[in-house]
């Protein structure tokens, strides 16, 4: 019997002959995402190179130059108008985030060991060991299945961490999500095949759980914000924190290394995943991206990483990635961009038979690791793969060429110049930002009685803890300070805390949100989201000058002057404040096109900027916790209250819009966090709790939640002060014997407020309020029950 | 100086708390030594004095609990378990390792199955030790505090009473002091006849340290609850 010939895995296809319409239109009919100029300029890369491209070629340069992969738009040239006056940005995240992150690197180069280039940045823990947090987001496949998109979301940042150094090991992970609100109306839905908020909402936590439990890495710290503008497109972030030994963060991939492919194997699902992320949603997308959602399966990532782990401790590794968004062809390039390589694609153990040559160099197929290795150490790698239970492959080899080839079959699918493919053209973009008129006449008419339950009822208030408990919060025994805690092991804290093993310093770990404060303030939105990150930390016990930043931005259509305009902003904030606090971002990750065609017109999501960071702590003695812990202690307030109520939840409550947004007082802030910390290392401190989303009512009962006390407010107070939130206070529980300390310590930036009593369990505010702890917590704590 | 009693911990494809529970078993004296069920033979089991399957979700739990991990052991052993515990040999499962232990039949019939609230739930609960000859329980007083972690932890058997007659026969060594999966008489861990295996869903290795508890200030005792659990067996055994 005659074998039938051997199909085609490739093809050529013709464009050097198209004009600019036609390379266009090719480019949507291969689903490319590249723009005319991009189109344009890959016609020009083959002119030169004499030859027509494969479509593997033009696969790659789409998702290598796809926003997802590259951040065009955060490289881009903007011409930014603020009130009428004209700037030039020349690349916001050189300006904003690496220009920064440079000038606190040259004072902190012992702190600082990795920033930008590899998987997640690293700061020292201690003399051996380093800390690094990456977090990214999952939006577009969790709009569409909540579950699944979700799941690779977390599963994918795990892998970053795996990949980053010679293999860290994932310790602890985040979770930040935005929402519609949960009772959303269905008929306020303008768009077929919108999933309700609800649905969202159960399917990503779900999604989280499954992964975060089964790979045995506590999520330990997260957010959840609702907006009617997140209905469409909801915001997914996972993250996840990593410890390495700093030996094991250098690595390099040399001439004569073999390149190895590592746990699952590869299928057609997650094509396209890359030039997908990089569009804006629509309602065909429910049809027709489905294949772009990637299907997770955390133990086959669990086997892999008990297998890089133990590879990286016995010394096999000498460089390793990820195969995240573009598969094996990112992970690869990525690798063998420095020295060239030959890859066989036909040697991929693959999930079903006919896969085509740009099928398994892109695919997104999850849980695959690429690894570079000396020769010598195949054989060990090759059992430890099987003592694993997980397949190890020898993709190909590094050579010193420069040039990656990759074969299939014999035939060279796809041989492209790595320092040609990746220059982009450069965009250019206009933006700006008209400073609203802010109403200066904001004030609080209801009771304060009635806006604390008000306040302490809503959504971006409320307890999230049908969610906590359902992410097993404790696995690997090192979670010190918990999401939950004080004495009932239920009220909320301002961060985590992570014991790593066998090292005395611990690691905070927390993060900031401020979505509706960018809405009219973008600038001190992201002079606030970094302050309140910073503020949590050193509440968590992290030395002020050990703090290192991630910076995660969310937008909706950077075509749009005013949305990229408040983008900006933004930045500017965020820079300022990063800058002044000498915290450095070590990474971040950047999402645009979150917008959605609706029956109304296009709908964005408001620009977002998640802030998490990464703190150091040099003794469990610092960790304190925010709930009160005696019934004869005093509580001062640190930090000057405002009355500007613009971007607050009360304000959000009663509809109150156009209040002045606060702005950070970075000066006084820096002194303050720094004094804190040194009465928090000094023992001076019972317990200290942020005044944050709610302000200073809601930051009191969520500290008298521990139950151990009943709280007697005196400070005079307006009721525009108990519910402002003016960035840079925290409230501190102190015993009576230290008061004399702090007051002298703090001068004028300590109010007394009042004291802890064992006399009741009641809140009293003089002047304002007197209500029972036990229906406050009640309230509180079941916010989000009947919905998740 | 006698050499200190080794303790043999499986891990599946899918064990995740293996570290920590070596971590603990250290911490009260035991050598450890973890190994994958690829690589297990029958001597390992033979020489270690005490063997734990420590909690995760082998194989990924998507049958049955613990299904998979049940087969590939005794298809990969035999009854090596059953003759270890036979022997004079103790064993501990942990969460996932006591849905392993049920399912391989070595404690008393039942099943461990999802929690009556279809949820994962991850909170601290106090304890009841119900039995005073539990070679793992001895040193614990009676009433105590860990934390537990899973979504199948719903313990159930053939009959409701054939719960209730482990508790008069001393096999229903632990209860939750409140009802928190829908446990038959809320019973939170078994022990076999023998009175050499004990399974049970909290987790002792996350508290070992007294600050790993959520409350700054608990003192109750020098070490956290799970310490005296492991100590208990340590001291069983090199009495």
């Amino acid at each position: 019997m005659s074998q039938p010939a051997p199909k085609q895995t490739y093809r050529s296809i013709e464009i050097l002959d198209l004009d600019a319409e036609a390379l266009e239109r090719l480019s949507s009919d291969m689903k490319l995402s590249l723009s005319r100029e991009d189109m344009v300029a890959v016609q020009g890369y083959f002119k030169e190179a004499g030859r027509e491209p494969t479509d593997v070629e033009l696969e790659v340069i789409a998702q290598t130059w796809s926003e997802h992969c590259k951040h065009r738009i955060f490289g881009a040239l903007i011409r930014h108008t603020r009130d009428g006056k004209e700037e030039t940005v020349d690349s916001i995240f050189k300006t904003y985030v690496k220009a920064v992150t440079e000038t606190i690197w040259e004072k902190k180069p012992d702190f600082i060991l990795g920033a930008f280039v590899d998987n997640a940045g690293f700061v020292r823990l201690d003399d051996e060991v380093a800390v690094c947090l990456k977090v990214e987001t999952h939006n577009h496949p969790s709009a569409i299945e909540p579950y699944a998109g979700a799941n690779t979301g977390l599963g994918g940042v795990i892998r970053d961490i795996l990949g980053a150094g010679k293999g860290a090991k994932p310790v602890a992970s985040l979770d930040v999500f935005c929402f519609g609100s949960p009772d959303t109306e269905a008929t306020d839905i303008k768009a077929d095949d919108v999933l309700h908020p609800l649905g969202i909402m159960r399917g990503v936590v779900r999604g989280v759980r499954d992964y975060g439990n089964r790979m045995g890495i506590p999520t330990v710290a997260g957010a959840i914000q609702f907006d009617p503008a997140y209905i469409y497109n909801p915001l997914v972030f996972c993250g996840t924190a990593g410890v390495i030994p700093i030996d094991a963060i250098e690595k390099e991939v040399k001439p004569g290394h073999h390149v190895l492919a590592v746990g699952g194997r590869t299928g057609r699902d997650g094509l396209h995943g890359a030039t997908f992320s990089s569009a804006s949603l629509t309602t065909d997308s429910h049809e027709e991206d489905q294949q772009a959602v990637q299907i997770g399966n955390p133990i086959e990532e669990k086997k892999v990483s008990d297998f890089v782990l133990e590879a990286r401790e016995r010394g096999l590794i000498e460089f390793i990635t990820d195969c995240g968004a573009g598969g094996f062809s990112s992970a690869a390039g990525e690798m063998l961009s420095e020295t060239g390589g030959e890859l066989y694609l036909e040697r991929a153990p693959l999930k079903e038979p006919g896969l085509v040559s740009w099928e398994i160099f892109l695919s997104e197929s999850q849980e695959r690791m690429v690894l570079a290795v000396n020769e010598s150490s195949l054989t060990e790698l090759q059992e430890l793969a099987e003592t694993y239970e997980t397949e190890c492959t020898v993709l190909g080899h590094a050579d010193g060429s420069g040039i990656l080839k990759v074969w299939h079959d014999g035939a060279c699918v796809c041989e492209l110049d790595c320092r040609k493919l990746h220059e982009a053209p450069r965009r250019q973009l206009e933006s700006r930002w008209e400073t609203p008129a802010f109403r200066e006449d904001v004030t609080l008419d209801p009771s304060a009685s009635e806006l604390l339950q008000q306040v302490l009822g809503d959504f971006a208030v409320v307890s999230r803890e049908p969610v906590i408990r359902e992410y097993d919060h404790e696995v690997q025994g090192n979670t010190f300070l918990k999401p939950l805690g004080g004495a009932q092991g239920d009220a909320p804290q301002d961060g985590s805390v992570i014991h790593v093993d066998g090292s005395a310093p611990l690691m905070a770990m927390a993060l900031s949100l401020l979505p509706e404060w960018g809405k009219t303030a973008p600038y001190e939105m992201g002079l606030a989201c970094v302050d309140e990150c910073v503020r949590q930390l050193v509440l968590c016990g992290a030395d002020p000058t050990r703090l290192a930043l991630l910076d995660n931005f969310c937008m909706g259509n950077p075509d749009d002057p005013r949305e990229l305009g408040c983008l900006v902003e933004t930045s500017k904030g965020m820079a300022e404040a990063a800058a002044h606090y000498q915290a450095p971002f070590v990474s971040g990750k950047d999402s645009f096109y979150n917008y959605f065609e609706t029956e109304d017109g296009p709908v964005s999501i408001p620009v977002t900027l998640l802030v998490s960071g990464l703190g150091i702590i040099d003794d469990r003695q610092h960790v304190v916790g925010s709930s009160l812990r005696r019934s004869d202690s005093v509580l001062y307030l640190l930090g000057e209250l405002g009355r500007d109520l613009g971007g607050s939840v009360v304000a959000r409550c009663l509809g109150l819009d156009g209040g002045r947004v606060p702005r950070a007082d970075l000066v006084a802030n820096g002194e303050r966090y720094a004094a804190l910390h040194r009465a928090m290392a000094d023992g001076l401190i019972l317990s200290g709790h942020d005044v944050g989303e709610g302000g200073l009512a809601v930051t009191l009962a969520e500290m008298a939640f521990s139950m151990k006390a009943g709280v007697e407010i005196d400070a005079a107070l307006s009721k525009e002060q108990l519910f402002a939130e003016t960035p840079g206070c925290v409230v501190v529980e102190v015993a009576q014997e230290a008061t004399q300390t702090l007051e002298s310590r703090f001068g004028d930036d300590a109010i007394r407020l009042g004291a802890t009593t064992d006399a009741h369990r009641k809140l009293v505010i003089r002047e304002h309020l007197e209500e029972d702890l036990t229906s406050l917590k009640q309230r509180w704590q079941h916010g989000l029950t009947p919905y998740y | 100086m006698a050499t200190r009693p080794h303790a043999l911990l499986l891990k599946f494809p899918g064990t995740n708390a293996d570290e920590e529970t070596a971590r603990a078993l250290r911490e009260v004296g035991f050598s450890t030594r973890t190994v994958p069920i690829t690589r297990v033979t029958k001597d390992d089991i033979t020489d270690c004095q005490l063997g734990v399957l420590s909690g995760g979700f082998s194989y990924g739990d998507y049958v049955m609990a613990a299904r998979f991990a049940q087969l590939e052991i005794e298809r990969r052993l035999g009854d090596a378990l059953h003759a270890f515990r036979d022997g004079g040999g103790f064993l501990l499962g942990i969460c996932n390792g006591f849905q392993i232990l049920m399912r391989l039949g070595i404690l008393p019939a039942g099943s461990l199955v999802d929690n009556v609230s279809e949820r994962f739930v991850c909170k601290w609960v106090p304890l009841r030790r119900e039995v005073s000859d539990s070679p793992f329980l001895q040193s614990l007083p009676e009433g105590f505090e860990l934390p537990i972690a899973h979504a199948e932890g719903r313990l159930v058997t053939k009959d409701e009473s054939d719960a209730s007659r482990y508790l008069d026969e001393g096999l229903a060594a632990l209860r939750y002091e409140q009802d928190v999966n829908g446990s038959y008489e809320q019973i939170a861990g078994l022990q076999d006849s023998q009175r050499r295996v004990l399974g049970l869903m909290p987790h002792p290795e996350r508290f070992i340290y007294r600050d790993q508890h959520y409350d700054r200030d608990w003192e109750q005792a020098e070490h956290g609850w799970g310490y005296y659990l492991f100590d208990s067996i340590y001291k069983t055994i090199t009495a």
